[in-house]
C-alpha cells in the first residue's frame, strides 16, 4: 500500500527575508528560517557608485583588518560597525535604504585608527548628500534641515532671539555693528550657547570672564548664523554653504583680529571648510583663547570638586587641541582633574556630531543604549557618586546631552555637567557666603 | 684594475655573498660593523630559523665557516665611511680598530639589512613601552633561546599568550604599506615552540590575512594549527590595556562579526621590517637610489633583483626589501655573480640604468 506524500522539492523552496502569517509579521533577523541564506550575486555597482562620489573614494580601500571596530564608539551600542559598511557595500548595499548611513557621528577614531587610511568623514556625507537629493532623509533630521534654511539656527527660533540670553549676562555685550569700530575678538557665540536654555549659561559666563579679563570684544548678535558644519556632515552640504556664505558676508563687514568659538563644530568649519568658501583668518577656540590668561584670572573662591574632562571629537581629534582645555581646568583652584578611560585621541563621542544631535530619535531605534549615556557611566566611575563629582565639557552640544544622560541612567545627584567656562566663571565670584 | 669585491654587511647575506664570490674564484673584503659576524639574527637573539626550526646559531656557523677563506678579507668593528670612482675601481675608506684605511674595489656588494620595527610608532594603542608583557617577536626569540619563556612582568608562566600581526607592516598611516613577509611565519613558528615548552599554555594568533606563501603553508601553518593547537583568529587588536595585573586586548573578531574582549598574559608583537640604519647610511654614502621605503632600490626588477642604480654597485638581502633567509642567500648567490662579472667585464647590458 502506498500514500501521496507530499513531494519536496528543494529547488523550489522559496526563502523569505519577511514573513507574514495569519497577519502576525514573523520575519526578524533572529530567525533563520526566513532569511535569505545564500548570497547568489555580489553586484559591484554599489561599490562603483560610492567611490565615484567626491568623498566616497576610500570607501573601497577597507582590508577587513577590523581595528575600527573596537574604537568605534556606535559599534559599543550595536551592530553597526565601519568594516562592516565597506562589507556591506562590497555585497551591493549602496547604504542609501541602510539605518547605517545616520549612525556614523563622524568622530574620526576609526580614521584614527585605520592603516588604509578610509575616512568616514568624509565618506559619510557624501553618501548622506546623495540620500538628501533622494528625499531619504530621516524626518527629525529634515525638520532640523528646514530650521536651518529658514532661521540659520536648528531650533527654528528667530534670529533676533539669539541675543536673548544678554539680558541676564550682568555685563555689557557690545554687537558689532552698533558700536561702530574695530575690536581685537569677535565672538562667535554659537547655536546651542545663544538659544538652548541650558546652553545660554556658557554665554554668561563667558562674557563674564571675558569682561573680567578686560578683553575688547564684541558679537554678531542676529547676525549670526549657526556654522553649519553638522549640517554638511549629515548631508547637506548645500546648506552648509549657503550658511558660510552668510557669516563670511558678516565676518567680512567687520575689523577684528582674532574669531573666538564657542562650538568645536564651528571651529572646523571656520578653520578648515571655511578657507575654501573665501574667508581666512584666525580663529581659536574659546579654551585655546583662555589658556594664555590663566595668570591673569583672578580666581576669588575654590571649587572643590573632583573633575573629569570629555574631550570633544572636534576640538580634541579631529583638531589636535587637548591641552588647552586641561590647562584651564587645572589653573581652577579647587579642581582635582582625573582622567576617564577613554581621554584624548581615543575619547568617547557624545554622539551628537554628524547630524546626530538631530537624529537621537532614529538612532535609539538602532542601538542599546545612548552614546551620551555610556559616556556618563564612564564619568561617574571616575569621578561620580557623592555629588562632588563634575563632568567638564567644552562643547556646546554637551551640557544638555549629557545632562539628560545623567537623569536617564540614575545618576541625578552623583554627577554634574559644566562648561569649563562655568568652572571658570564660579571660581572667580567670591565664595558663597 | 683593482680585482676585489667589497662586500658591506656581515650578516646572512653578506657573508654568503662573500662565500659565493671566493668559490668562484673572485676576492672579497667583507665589513662588518659589530664584532661579531651574523648580521640581525645574531644580534636579535633569534633561536630556531623558520620553518625547519634548526638551531640560528648553527645555521650561522655554516655561514661563518663559509667566509674562512684566504681569498675574503673579513674586517669586522669596520664601517664604510666614503666612497668614490665608479665600476671598475671604487676608492672606499673603511674605518676600523687600525684607523681609516683606503681600498680600491672593482665592484660592491651592499647588504646592511633590516631593523625590526620600532613599536613605539604604532597608531595603536599598543602600549610596548608601558606593559612589561607586551613583547615583540625578537623579544620572544631572546627567552625562546634561553629555553625560559615567562611573563616579563612577574617571571611567572603565562597561561594565555597572544600574537598580533602586522605590527608595522601594511599601514598607509605609518607609511610602510609594505608586507612583511615573515612575520606570520616566524610568529607560528614561536606559537609551536611555546607550546612545546609550555603545553598547559594557550596560544592564540590573531591576523588579518595569513600570509604563508609556498611550503610556510604546510610546513609551519598547518602544523601549528592541526599538530600544537595554536588557535588562529581573523581580526586584529586596536587597544591594549591593563587589567587586574593582566592584559585586557581589545579587538573585534570579524569572522563572527563580534567585538573581542579578552584577557592575556604575554601579548607578542609582529613586528616587520624597516631598512636598518646601516642601510640609509650606506645608501647615502654610495649615492645609490632608495625607494620610498627606504630600502635600496632596484631598477631591473623583476628580471635582475641585485643591480642597483649605481653600476657596479650590488645589493642583497632585506637591505633591499623584506625578505626570508632562503630568499636572501639565493640573493646573495646571484649578487656575487653580477659582482664578479662585473670586475671580468660582463656588466649585464642595460642593468643600473634603470
Amino acid at each position: 500500500m502506498s500514500r501521496d506524500l507530499p513531494i519536496l522539492k528543494v529547488d523550489q523552496i522559496h526563502e523569505l527575508e519577511h514573513a507574514v502569517v495569519d497577519g502576525v509579521d514573523i520575519s526578524g533577523h533572529w530567525n533563520r528560517m526566513f532569511s535569505d541564506r545564500s548570497t547568489t550575486a555580489l553586484p559591484t555597482e554599489a561599490m562603483d557608485w560610492i567611490t565615484s562620489l567626491d568623498g566616497g573614494e576610500s570607501m573601497r580601500d577597507c582590508y577587513q583588518c577590523g581595528k575600527c571596530v573596537p574604537v568605534c564608539p556606535v559599534q559599543h551600542v550595536g551592530d553597526y560597525g565601519p568594516r562592516k559598511l565597506n562589507a556591506k557595500v562590497v555585497r551591493g548595499n549602496d547604504l542609501i535604504d541602510d539605518p547605517d548611513l545616520w549612525l556614523c557621528t563622524t568622530c574620526g577614531n576609526c580614521y584614527r585608527v585605520c592603516p588604509k587610511e578610509v575616512n568616514p568623514l568624509r565618506i559619510m556625507p557624501a553618501i548622506r548628500e546623495q540620500a538628501v537629493l533622494q528625499g531619504k532623509v530621516p524626518d527629525e533630521l529634515s525638520d532640523v534641515f528646514r530650521n536651518l534654511q529658514k532661521s540659520g539656527n536648528p531650533m527654528g527660533e528667530s534670529p533676533r532671539k539669539r541675543i536673548d540670553w544678554i539680558a541676564e549676562a550682568g555685563v555689557d555685550v557690545p554687537i558689532i555693528s552698533q558700536i561702530g569700530r574695530p575690536v581685537d575678538v569677535l565672538w562667535y557665540v554659537s547655536d546651542y550657547t545663544s538659544y538652548h536654555p541650558r546652553g545660554k549659561d556658557a554665554a554668561r559666563a563667558m562674557a563674564r570672564v571675558m569682561t573680567a579679563l578686560g578683553i575688547d570684544f564684541a558679537i554678531l548678535g542676529p547676525e549670526e548664523r549657526s556654522d553649519g558644519d553638522s549640517a554638511r556632515l549629515a548631508g547637506e552640504s548645500g546648506l552648509f554653504e549657503l550658511l558660510a556664505e552668510q557669516n563670511i558676508k558678516a565676518f567680512q563687514k567687520y575689523e577684528f583680529k582674532q574669531l573666538v568659538v564657542m562650538d568645536p563644530h564651528a571651529f572646523n568649519a571656520f578653520k578648515n571648510q571655511y578657507p575654501r568658501l573665501g574667508w581666512e583668518g584666525e580663529v581659536l577656540h574659546y579654551t585655546q583663547f583662555l589658556a594664555p590668561f590663566v595668570d591673569k584670572i583672578e580666581f576669588q573662591s575654590s571649587v572643590d570638586l573632583d573633575v573629569t574632562y570629555h574631550d570633544p571629537c572636534y576640538l580634541g581629534r579631529n583638531n589636535g587641541e587637548y591641552d588647552a582645555p586641561r590647562k584651564l581646568l587645572e589653573a581652577i583652584p579647587g579642581v582635582r582633574l582625573a582622567e576617564m578611560p577613554h581621554t584624548k585621541a581615543n575619547g568617547y563621542c557624545c554622539g551628537g556630531g554628524g547630524g546626530g544631535m538631530w537624529l537621537d530619535g532614529f538612532v535609539a531605534e538602532h542601538v542599546s543604549e545612548r552614546l551620551s549615556e555610556r559616556r556618563v557611566r564612564e564619568a561617574v566611575a571616575t569621578v561620580g557618586m557623592d555629588g562632588s563629582g563634575v563632568l567638564s565639557v567644552a562643547c556646546p552640544y554637551e551640557p544638555s546631552r549629557f545632562e539628560d544622560a545623567v537623569k536617564s541612567t540614575g545618576n541625578d545627584g552623583r554627577l554634574v555637567v559644566r562648561d569649563i567656562i562655568e568652572l571658570i566663571d564660579q571660581a572667580m565670584q567670591p565664595p558663597a557666603a | 684594475m683593482p680585482d676585489s669585491i667589497l662586500v658591506i654587511g656581515g650578516g646572512p647575506a653578506g657573508l654568503e655573498a662573500a662565500r659565493a664570490i671566493a668559490s668562484i674564484g673572485g676576492k672579497a673584503i667583507l665589513v662588518e660593523r659589530r664584532d661579531v659576524l651574523g648580521g640581525t639574527p645574531d644580534e636579535s637573539n633569534y633561536a630556531a630559523l623558520t620553518p625547519r626550526m634548526g638551531s640560528a646559531q648553527d645555521a650561522l656557523d655554516v655561514l661563518r665557516a663559509g667566509v674562512v677563506d684566504p681569498a675574503i678579507d673579513v674586517r669586522v668593528s669596520t664601517t664604510l665611511t666614503a666612497s668614490s670612482g665608479s665600476l671598475g675601481d671604487f676608492a672606499v675608506t673603511l674605518s676600523g680598530p687600525a684607523g681609516e684605511t683606503t681600498e680600491h674595489v672593482g665592484s660592491i656588494i651592499v647588504a646592511t639589512g633590516f631593523q625590526h620595527f620600532d613599536p613605539g610608532r604604532e597608531t595603536q594603542m599598543y602600549g610596548y613601552y608601558e606593559h612589561a608583557d607586551v613583547i615583540t617577536l625578537p623579544d620572544a626569540e631572546k627567552m625562546l633561546k634561553e629555553h625560559h619563556f615567562v611573563r616579563p612582568s612577574n617571571g611567572e608562566i603565562p597561561r594565555n599568550v597572544a600574537f598580533i600581526q602586522c605590527v608595522g607592516s601594511r599601514d598607509r598611516r605609518l607609511g610602510n604599506e609594505y608586507c612583511s613577509k615573515v612575520c606570520c611565519g616566524v610568529a607560528s613558528k614561536e606559537a609551536i615552540e611555546i607550546r612545546r615548552m609550555l603545553p598547559d599554555t594557550k596560544v592564540y594568533i590573531f591576523y588579518i590575512d595569513m600570509r604563508m606563501y609556498g611550503f610556510w603553508e604546510n610546513e609551519i601553518y598547518w602544523p601549528a594549527q592541526e599538530e600544537h593547537n595554536v588557535t588562529y583568529i581573523r581580526g586584529i587588536v586596536t587597544e591594549i590595556v591593563g587589567k587586574d595585573g593582566r592584559l585586557l586586548m581589545k579587538g573585534e573578531d570579524t569572522t563572527m562579526g563580534r567585538p573581542l574582549e579578552v584577557l592575556m598574559d604575554v601579548i607578542v608583537l609582529s613586528v616587520g621590517m624597516e631598512p636598518s640604519r646601516g642601510t640609509r647610511d650606506v645608501a647615502g654614502i654610495l649615492g645609490i637610489d632608495q625607494n620610498k621605503y627606504g630600502f635600496i632600490a632596484l631598477p631591473g626588477e623583476p628580471m635582475d633583483v641585485v643591480s642597483t642604480s649605481v653600476p657596479g654597485i650590488f645589493v642583497a638581502g632585506a637591505a633591499a626589501g623584506p625578505k626570508d633567509l632562503e630568499d636572501t642567500v639565493g640573493m646573495a648567490g646571484a649578487a656575487a655573480a653580477h659582482a664578479v662579472g662585473a670586475i671580468r667585464g660582463s656588466l649585464r647590458a642595460g642593468a643600473g640604468v634603470g
